[in-house]
């Protein structure tokens, strides 16, 4: 099994950038975890000094909601990694994970990854290199998805049409950058579509007539003389000019 | 050659932008190589003059004149296309046959003419030369809101009668004695056109109501719009604006009343 893991950590976009050499080194550090579903691998609040790649099986990671009760903030499976920045920082866990299926994780722990950083440079900068594209990659997106909620605050939905899909073949296939603005686009589209939508619902007009109220100005108008009388010359009129095209 | 047709623009009350339709539907027709008059009839309140930038310093003889015996129709007659295209709109009317037959606007004889009335009659007999002198296509009569003796009139010399409505129940409920009228003069063909309904209205809706309850075709349902209001009748708006969405409208009443045989 141990053989694999220089394989397995390979997979996780933050060691995308060691060398064979250097993952090897990596792995010999490495130990394995198996959990059970409902397994807590980390809860919020505590002190972390571990971080873990999944090799196997989905983790939830939750929050409490304002009631106390479980928030499910997101999936996680195969190839993530969690808890990386518990090995820079000592800051504690931003949230609780927890095993959904049975799973398999790799974990590093503090010490050891202090101790490969002192031993291989190459590593520190591997790692250095990978947390830092990860954030460049995140405040690129970032600033996207401030300049696209500006336009969309003008009404301007035109960004939708001209900009590719995420679909991971982005610089990195991470991630949740990706999917943050997978979401942001959906919610864009469901917005134009709902907009659209009202914009099709126009409010239709009642017109109403007062049938007797009609009748009885009808009969005001036709009941004189003079209107008898028009009545009359327009019937010749008509039949002259008829006569008068007719020869013409 | 066939006569020319008399079509009256009707509407029962004020303000639905008849003399605007008037002025813009003939302009329309005049365009399209017709020979083309308007009679404002309108004597209590003339209005359509000013879309053809006629005012007090260039108005010659008026239909009051002739109404009155001072001079024959045809004295009457101011020829746009030679005389008022001056605007961005009007100019398109350049060397085209549109007369206009202004009333006056002297309040001293349009107050004469209320008080001492005039023969329909006469002004029947002006028509009719007007369509033979000038061989007109078409004669235009912009009429005075309401059903007054030479309203009455007009409608009932028409070949076509056109109703301006807004898309509210007071101009419903008159325009229903209107079509009423007109069907029991026996006005051949009866065109509804509703002016300056509010966008955020069901247009085809609109029409579908106007049309169930009048059994009339409605030629076009053209919206209010602030572009129309700004324009203050300084030009022909279809004219000058041919891609607002009015203007397109419009277009739809005059291939209406150009498709009437």
């Amino acid at each position: 099994m141990t053989a694999s893991i220089p394989n397995q950590l390979r997979k996780a976009f933050l060691f995308r950038g060691l060398s064979s050499d250097a993952l090897t080194a990596l792995a010999q550090k490495v130990s394995v975890r198996t959990l059970s579903e409902g397994d807590v691998l980390m809860r919020r609040g505590e002190t972390g000094d571990s971080l873990f790649m999944i090799d196997e099986g989905w983790f939830k990671i939750v929050a409490e909601g304002p009631s106390g009760d479980e928030l499910i903030i997101n999936k996680t499976g195969p190839g993530e990694t969690l808890g990386e920045m518990a090995l820079v920082d000592e800051a504690p866990r931003s949230a609780t994970v927890i095993a959904i299926s049975n799973a398999r994780v790799l974990e590093l722990k503090k010490d050891a990854f202090q101790e490969i950083l002192d031993q291989r440079p190459d590593v520190a900068l591997a790692l250095i290199r990978g947390f830092s594209s990860r954030l460049r990659f995140s405040t690129t997106y970032i600033q996207k998805a401030i300049d696209w909620s500006q336009k969309i605050a003008a009404g301007d939905y035109g960004f939708i049409e001209n900009t590719q899909q995420f679909s991971g073949n982005t610089e990195s296939d991470d991630d949740k950058a990706t999917e943050l603005l997978s979401a942001f686009f959906q919610m864009v589209r469901s917005v134009k579509a709902r907009e659209d939508e009202l914009k099709q619902q126009l409010e239709k007009l009642t017109l109403e007539i007062d049938e007797a109220r009609r009748k009885q100005e009808f009969e005001e108008i036709t009941g004189t003389d003079f209107y008898a009388n028009l009545k009359e010359q327009a019937k010749k009129l008509r039949a002259q000019r008829m006569s008068s095209e007719n020869e013409g | 050659m066939a006569g020319g047709k008399i079509v009256s623009i009707h509407s029962f009350r004020g303000g639905t932008g008849k003399s605007n339709t008037t002025a813009n539907v003939a302009s329309q027709i005049a365009l399209k190589g017709k020979r083309v008059g308007i009679v404002d009839t309108d004597i209590q309140s003339p209005g359509i003059h000013v879309l053809f930038g006629l005012d007090e310093t260039k108005m010659g003889r008026t239909l009051n004149d002739f109404l009155h015996g001072k001079c024959p129709i045809s004295e009457v007659a101011f020829n746009v296309g030679e005389k008022a295209a001056d605007s961005e709109g009007r100019a398109k009317l350049a060397g085209k046959e549109l007369w206009l037959f202004p009333s006056s606007i002297r309040g001293r004889e349009i107050s004469q003419i209320l008080r001492e009335g005039y023969d329909v009659n006469r002004l029947n007999e002006g028509f009719q030369t007007i369509l033979k002198e000038l061989k007109l296509d078409y004669l235009f009569i912009d009429t005075h809101p309401g059903l007054n003796e030479e309203t009455l009139l007009s409608i009932a010399i028409s070949d076509i009668l056109i109703i301006v409505l807004r898309p509210d129940n007071q101009d419903f409920q008159g325009t229903a004695v209107t079509v009423d009228i007109a069907r029991s003069l026996d006005v051949p063909h009866l065109i509804l056109m509703v002016n300056k309904a509010v966008p955020k209205y069901d247009f085809a809706d609109i029409q579908k109501q106007v049309e169930d309850k009048f059994h009339a075709p409605v030629a076009g349902v053209l919206p209010l719009s602030f572009d129309i209001a700004d324009n203050a009748s300084r030009d022909i708006f279809s004219l000058r604006s041919p891609d607002h969405d009015w203007s397109k409208a419009l277009r739809g009443v005059a291939d209406a009343v150009a498709a009437v045989k």
